[in-house]
């Protein structure tokens, strides 16, 4: 027992106590300086949003407005996520069929690819004759930018859009939760006579359900969150991160704080539970399923008589979600590229291809190329001091008694919608709050900190919780290594496959962000809201350009990925 | 109730051959065991009669009826897993009435059904606890319970008791073969514990490399196997090489070097023949030996476990074999590098052709 005290003292508490501090500064208080800022300056807030001289309450009913909308879109497209990420996810966790590592790949990129470029592609693939609408004959797109769906009164392609970013997080999460899950069950509830359907409502989906909740909830808190792409496709109606965007670009900063910090209270009022939920009962959950006998009866005999023939179906029909809302558009991009490189197809202008654009008067390669610099500039350095944080951040939290603690608070700045974290960093760190930074690059790093430095730690823990650290470097000190030594030359080479792939997400993630960023930019734009900029100067053949770059970027970041955790 | 018939039933995964041509006839209430190394394929030829998987090759038949195209729901089996496999989310009651359930049968029907499972293994007093709350033996017995209920006619048995500690083992072994016998049930038993299988089965099926050795009872097996494996994997055995040098009518004579001559009861081999002879530790005599077959030597060393002794003895021809006894004090101990005789009765002597592949790769597990 000696040992435990020893170790406390060696592993230089310098190291932790700057840890500690560096992650309080760079990463706590910033997602919290926001709701402190509404309560301290409570009299401007009332009075801009609920007392205003001339508007009176009518910035509060816009706030309303625009959450309730911003539920609705996030409530439907994780619904859609889950009817159909669900049997996507049991076909990835239990099937094996030939190119399965490819459908992996399509379905991860969404969380690697620049949303702005994203959804700059999916508004061509839909609403332009260069999309969907061109392949079958018509000179406009398939659907228009306010094409409602009944019943939820949600843009069609803000539906689509959501949808393509956040159904990774269910597959992803719930295929991970199957493959836990011992196949023996099914194989047993087959064996005593249920089919295959049958199995999967009795056997797999009580199994699941944590599974099932993590990835809810993560998609949730993506679809919230998403600026980048819903600025892009949202037209007319506002999300709430869009809002957020909006008031800061007017200086309404009391509203778009509130609306900010709301948005924060209800995304962790409503995510929080649920992980504390799963984190308590690792059991699964038990529900009654009492139907009436007769009811129950029929659906078994359905389930019976749909198995063998529906199968086929049910295994690849989700697939035609991420086909439909992934692939298409960025095939469509690329093909636009080609098209319109040397002039507008269809008036036969100069002036509308993408040569021109680049190249001629207005000069976009340059701002890309400044734009390139920023973003690479902003990921190589936030990516590098997110990991000095959260290298050291992983093992404390593995090891002292108030890590789990630690891993707690860390999940709130990745819930908390990103242009509420772009408003927060510059409330605290600009003029109105510490007044060191204005609006630029360095505060676009301290923005991207926030949320990388969770990214990392949370690749590195299953690196460290895989590998049998405790031995080794129990060993290494039997062998005289200090437990500081022992960290740094047996522990850190044991999770570097986890500290590879936290970098390369850190730095896909900083590369392709859009909402904080563009609350904090000022001058100094980055590659993802340079897109956003050309879309609202309707600089078309341009944007196209930089969303095909974009997206090749993410592709190569994909590889990348598929590099350092094959590896491992 | 059913008969089972394997033909020509064959698996591969890979470049594996898991199953290789396997025939195989379970009769109707027959309890027949598969023994054989770790990944010899037992799995794979249970997990291919109950329908989990599909043979490459071959056909099987459920009373004379193929099942290829029935799905696993329908084949009628019980299954009963290694590790267990109870429902953790559902209670011990749940978990038994699952199968009836899941066929739709009335509850009025399935009540006495699992009443009666329940007071068979004797727990009826636990049903509304959960799997994780019983002991490994009673879970298991409750998942025998659970396959047994919807009238399986089939049991299919994964190294049932591989999970639970051997007391348990030895207790639930004979209440497994009482159950089956009382049901009037045909068995298939996978187990790798050689034991299990003699103790409870009518019939032991030898497996190796995906491929059947032989079948036999068990007590056929031990006595006389068909193939220098079976007789090192069911039990013990010396191997000594040899040729023959004599045969008559109902004995041959081998010579296994040094001069030395071990003489068997006939097979088919012929004088000049390369042979292998066969005898077990436990049917060598080392008291009071007798006087045909006797072999002399040094002790080398002296084993102790419990009840039995081992020694072990060198021969002149350098070849070091195995005798072994019931440890008992009115009988002389021995100590190392002592001379000692032994005879083995020529009934007890096996002779083998000698094995192309060489002994040692005969012998091998894999
Ligand atoms: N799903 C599979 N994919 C690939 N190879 C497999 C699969 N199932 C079995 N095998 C291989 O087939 C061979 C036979 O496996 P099987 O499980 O039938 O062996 P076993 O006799 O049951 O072994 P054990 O005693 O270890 O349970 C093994 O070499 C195994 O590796
Ligand atoms: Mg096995």
């Amino acid at each position: 027992m000696g040992f435990g005290s020893k170790r406390t003292v060696s592993l230089s508490s310098f190291i932790i106590w700057c840890t500690l501090a560096a992650f309080f500064v760079l990463v706590l208080l910033p997602t919290f300086y926001l709701i402190s800022y509404v309560f301290l300056r409570w009299p401007e807030v009332n009075r801009e949003v609920f007392a205003n001289p001339i508007i009176g309450d009518e910035n509060w009913n816009q706030i309303l407005k625009v959450l309730f909308f911003t539920f609705r879109l996030s409530l439907s497209a994780t619904l859609f996520d889950l009817l159909f990420g669900i049997p996507l996810a049991y076909v990835l966790a239990r099937k094996k069929f030939p190119g399965k590592s490819l459908v992996e790949d399509v379905v991860t990129l969404p969380l690697v690819i620049p949303t702005s470029g994203f959804g700059f592609a999916t508004l061509v693939t839909w609403t332009t004759a260069s999309g969907i609408g061109g392949v079958f004959g018509s000179s406009s797109g398939a659907i228009s930018l306010d094409t409602l769906i009944p019943f939820i009164n949600v843009q069609a392609l803000l539906f689509i859009v959501h949808v393509a970013l956040t159904f990774p997080y269910v597959v992803r999460t719930v295929e991970t939760k199957i493959q836990s899950i011992d196949p023996t069950f099914e194989t047993a509830s087959r064996t005593l006579g249920a089919s295959s359907f049958t199995t999967f409502r009795k056997v797999l989906v009580p199994l699941m359900i944590p599974g099932v909740f993590s990835g809810a909830v993560l998609a949730f808190a993506r679809s919230l969150g998403e600026t980048g792409a819903t600025i892009i496709v949202s037209g007319v109606s506002s999300t709430a991160s869009i809002a957020i965007v909006r008031w800061t670009a007017e200086f309404k900063l009391a509203t778009a704080s509130f609306m900010g910090s709301l948005l924060v209270i209800i995304a962790a009022a409503i995510i929080l539970p649920v992980e504390v939920y799963l984190r308590r009962g690792k059991r699964t959950l038990r529900f009654s399923s009492h139907f009436p006998v007769s009811l129950s009866r029929q659906l078994l005999r359905l389930e019976r008589f749909t198995s063998g023939k529906l199968a086929r179906i049910k295994d690849f029909a989700p697939l035609i979600v991420v086909v439909v809302t992934v692939i298409v558009p960025i095939i469509v991009v690329l093909n636009s590229v080609i098209l319109f490189w040397p002039a507008d197809p269809y008036t036969g202008k100069l002036e509308g291809g993408v040569f021109y654009q680049l190249f001629g008067p207005a000069n976009y390669f340059n701002h890309l190329l400044q734009a390139t610099l920023t973003s690479i500039v902003v990921a190589l350095i936030s990516t590098y001091i997110s990991m000095c944080v959260a290298i050291p951040l992983a093992f404390i939290i593995e090891r002292r008694w108030y890590g789990s603690f630690i891993r707690s608070i860390l999940k709130v700045p990745m819930i908390i919608p990103t242009s509420s974290l772009g408003l927060s960093v510059l409330l605290m760190w600009g003029s109105s709050g510490i007044n060191l930074l204005s609006t630029g690059i360095w505060l676009i790093i301290l923005t991207h900190i926030v949320f990388s430095v969770p990214v990392i730690v949370e690749s590195i823990i299953p690196a460290y919780e895989g590998s049998d650290i405790q031995t080794y470097e129990d060993s290494a000190r039997t062998l005289g290594a200090t437990e500081y030594n022992a960290t740094e030359k047996v522990s850190i080479p044991l999770v570097k496959g986890g500290i590879i792939t936290g970098f390369i997400l850190s730095f896909t993630r900083s590369l392709g962000e859009t909402g904080a960023t563009f609350v904090v930019m000022g001058r100094n734009v980055t590659v993802p809201a340079l897109v956003v900029n050309m879309v609202e100067a309707l600089a078309i053949p341009a944007a196209l350009f930089t969303s095909t770059f974009l997206i090749l970027l993410a592709l190569i970041m994909l590889g990348l990925i598929r590099v350092a955790t094959r590896r491992r | 109730m059913p008969e089972v018939k394997l033909v020509n039933v064959s698996k591969r995964y890979g470049r594996i051959k898991a199953n290789d041509g396997i025939n195989l006839t379970i009769k109707d209430k027959e309890y027949v065991s598969v023994i054989g190394p770790s990944g010899c394929g037992k799995t794979t030829l249970i997990r291919n009669i109950a329908g989990i998987i599909h043979p490459d090759e071959g056909e099987i038949f459920i009373d004379e009826e193929s099942v290829s195209n029935v799905p696993i729901e329908d084949r009628r089996i019980g299954y009963v897993f290694q590790n267990i496999a109870l429902f953790p989310h559902m209670n011990i009651w749940d978990n038994i009435t699952y199968g009836p359930h899941v066929r739709g049968l009335p509850q009025q029907q399935t009540r006495p059904l699992a009443l009666e499972m329940l007071d068979m293994i004797k727990i009826a007093a636990r049903s509304e606890a959960y799997p994780h709350e019983l002991s490994g033996g009673t879970q298991q017995k409750t998942a025998v319970a659970r396959a047994l209920i919807s009238d399986a006619r089939l049991l299919l048995l994964d190294e049932p008791l591989g999970a639970l500690d051997v007391k348990v083992r030895t207790e639930l072994r004979y209440e497994l073969r009482r159950l089956v016998k009382d049901l009037r049930l045909t068995a298939l038993h996978v187990t790798h514990d050689q034991e299990e299988a003699m103790s409870i089965s009518d019939r032991v099926v030898v497996m190796k490399k995906g491929r059947i050795v032989e079948a036999g009872t068990p007590v056929s097996l031990y006595t006389r196997p068909q193939h220098t494996f079976t007789a090192n994997f069911v039990g013990e055995a010396n191997f000594l090489k040899g040729i023959v040098v004599e045969t008559t009518a109902d004995t041959s004579v081998v010579d296994i070097g040094s001069g030395v001559q071990l003489r068997a009861n006939r097979g088919k081999e012929t004088v000049d023949e390369r042979v292998i002879v066969v005898f077990r530790p436990e049917f060598a005599v080392l008291d009071k030996p007798i006087e045909v077959n006797r072999l002399s030597g040094k002790v080398m060393d002296v084993l102790y476990s419990g009840s039995i002794i081992r020694v072990m003895i060198k021969l002149p021809n350098d070849e070091t074999i195995a005798a072994k006894r019931i440890a008992s004090f009115d009988k002389p101990m021995y100590d190392v590098s002592e001379s000692v005789t032994i005879s083995v009765s020529p009934d007890n002597v096996l002779v083998y052709p000698y094995p192309e592949e060489g002994l040692k790769k005969a012998l091998a597990l894999e």
